[in-house]
């Protein structure tokens, strides 16, 4: 037995390396497993397993998430949500670095991705950042780190793979659950902000307060001089709150049992249509394929990650390999604290190379026997492990926030890193509150009766 | 067989758009119904799911084809021009190695066998082995679309990229 995990180990790290998807090795080495049980139809059972992995009703949540993201990112969201955080907070000394981190929490939020929000919210705010004398590393920095909180709060599609590969969740308790914790990695984002720009940062660095979104605009586009027309708090609200009513839509409609979470994700498209094609008007009918085809590719690739991860776990489950390393890490201590931290630091040295989605896949089935004999819920594991990976997301050498924040920002991985610290810093210490209090995750879903 | 790749990709792109915009209906449709007309309809779950199954599939195949699947690429771009082509041949052999031995060959015993065993969806009473002949279809066209890749990776029409180089990203 050992001898063959350690093949599998080794061949699938081999593929990663050469670059072959990770939905692809996966398969092939679930593929070299199988084809070692005796008496078995390896490639029929393969297919099994993995159209088994397609058939949940509550997966259909992930498309529809998808598309009622890029509906509401497509237009003017990202202006709408600026103009509201600029009003809320604003005024304070460098202003601008708080109205990013809000701006990316609220966008990462509605739209579910922190990629999408670092490309939309940073590409306004980075370089209106810079004008006001922040520089361009630590505005890159701001913008990347907050925009990660948004797969926290939900809508999050990596908390409904959660739900599903650990089984015995519910999305509900997995959404509600991650509320609080997302919160708290913003406000630690803004109070390393606080701290930065009245301590760390040089006088002349530290960027104005701002009070209209037009000083933004003024900023980022200097050629247009915009007259400055200060729009009324009361438009500013109007605007954004139809972005952000998508949220509660989704989240009083579960909580309130009218809908499934799924039904929810399908009432959140037909509402982000309606904004965004009748009501904003910044979506065409006729670019309605076109979204849908980009839903579609988007579901396929999480969806083909699902499918051969599942084949792969029933694998290892049927050789009972979860269990024989359970027992492995248990031998190493049987103390909860030295157990945690161990997988904490296992899933930020895989989180520095592996994308989210398939980390969460693969790491689910071998982790979460371990943390339940040590009597952590599942749905707080859950948690942990996305505001693990979420700090992967921007750390070289490979972190898709970090590079879309780079690329947005026109500066270097090797600049931004060195800006970057104070951020991580913030994030970790949110990701020991998760992992050692249970009542910041799991106090939530526990009043509302979701565990 | 660039026209005809072409032709297929369209083809599957259009399957996809529909299927998505099926199930976001059907659902849509279920929700109401059971609001509305206050009958529940059991078979616009089994229906989306059908539809989810032939979306996944299918756009896996779109996703080949443009190089969106996630991938590690830090190791493929310290690489020089000539071992990145190389690289990338292997890459596309070991899609054709998955695609050929469990989604073409195991698809189409699982199509045979659940069609030999009469097995039914609840609802709409479908046979459910017609619903996995997305698997072989998607694994034909992935197996197409590599060929053709490697084609043009030898001939050197194209010029390597990493795998996840260019990513619509869902999940984060």
């Amino acid at each position: 037995m050992e001898v063959q995990l350690v093949i599998l180990a080794v061949s699938f790290l081999a593929l990663l390396l050469l670059n072959v998807p990770v939905a692809i090795g996966i398969g092939l080495c679930t593929l070299i497993l199988l084809s070692s049980i005796a008496g078995l139809d390896t490639t029929l059972v393969m297919a099994q397993r993995m159209s088994a992995a397609n058939s949940s009703f509550t997966l259909l949540a992930i498309p529809f998430f998808i598309a009622a993201g890029i509906l509401m990112g497509e237009g003017g969201m990202s202006r709408r949500l600026i103009d509201l955080a600029t009003m809320l907070v604003g005024r304070f000394e460098g202003g601008l670095a708080y109205v990013s981190t809000l701006t990316c929490m609220m966008f990462g939020a509605i739209s579910g991705s922190a990629t999408a929000a670092v490309s939309s919210i940073g590409g306004v705010m980075i370089p209106a950042m810079e004008r006001r004398g922040f520089n361009r590393e630590y505005s890159v920095a701001v913008t990347t780190t907050a925009a990660t909180t948004g797969l926290l709060i939900p809508p999050s599609n990596v908390m409904i793979v959660y739900a599903v590969v650990s089984g015995n969740v519910s999305v509900a308790a997995m959404f509600m659950a991650g509320v609080i914790p997302g919160i708290l990695v913003g406000l630690l984002i803004m109070v390393t902000c606080w701290l930065t720009i009245h301590g760390a940062l040089p006088k002349q660095n530290r960027g104005a307060s701002v009070s209209t979104s037009e000083e933004i605009d003024a900023d980022s586009k200097p050629e247009e001089n915009l007259g400055a027309k200060k729009a009324s708090p009361f438009k500013v609200l109007m605007g954004a709150l139809p972005s952000m009513f998508l949220i509660i839509i989704v989240l009083a409609g579960i909580l309130g049992g009218i809908f499934s979470a799924t039904e929810a994700s399908a009432i959140a498209v037909l509402y982000a249509l309606i904004m965004s094609v009748f009501f904003y008007r910044e979506v065409k009918l006729r670019d309605l394929p076109s979204v849908c085809l980009r839903t579609g590719v988007m579901t396929s690739i999480v969806f083909l990650l699902i499918s051969t991860s599942q084949a792969m776990s029933w694998a290892l489950a049927s050789q009972q390999i979860p269990q024989t390393l359970a027992s492995l890490m248990l031998g190493i201590s049987e103390n909860a604290i030295v157990i945690l931290l161990l997988i904490n630091l296992a899933l930020l040295f895989v989180g520095t190379f592996m994308d989210m989605t398939p980390a969460v896949l693969i790491f689910t089935p071998i982790f979460l026997p371990v943390v339940e004999k040590l009597g952590m819920h599942p749905v707080q594991f859950g948690v942990m492990m996305v505001a693990n990976l979420c700090i992967g997301l921007c750390t070289p050498p490979v972190g898709t926030c970090l590079f879309v924040g780079c690329s947005v920002g026109k500066t270097s991985i090797a600049a931004v890193t060195k800006s970057m610290v104070p951020f991580f810093v913030a994030m970790l210490v949110a990701l020991l509150v998760t992992t050692y209090w249970p009542a910041i995750t799991m106090w939530l879903p526990e009043v509302l009766d979701l565990t | 067989m660039k026209a005809f790749n072409f032709g297929l990709n369209k083809l599957l792109e259009w399957i996809v758009i529909v299927c998505v915009a099926g199930a976001i209906l059907v659902v849509l449709w279920g929700v109401l119904s059971r609001f509305v007309v206050s009958v529940p309809s059991r078979w616009t779950e089994e229906l989306a799911v059908i539809l989810l199954t032939w979306t996944a599939l299918l756009g896996a195949a779109i996703g080949f084809r443009n190089r969106q699947h996630l991938g590690v690429d830090y190791a493929f771009n310290k690489l020089d021009p000539d071992a990145q082509n190389l690289n990338s041949i292997i890459i596309q052999l070991c899609i054709i190695c998955f695609a050929a031995c469990v989604m073409i060959w195991g698809g189409l015993n699982l199509v045979h066998q659940t069609i030999a065993s009469g097995q039914v969806t609840a609802a709409l009473g479908l046979r459910v082995g017609y619903t996995y002949l997305a698997v072989p279809f998607s694994g034909v066209a992935i197996v197409l679309f590599a060929i053709e890749e490697i084609f043009l990776l030898i001939s050197g029409q194209q010029s390597s990229r990493p795998i996840g180089d260019d990513v619509d990203r869902a999940g984060d």
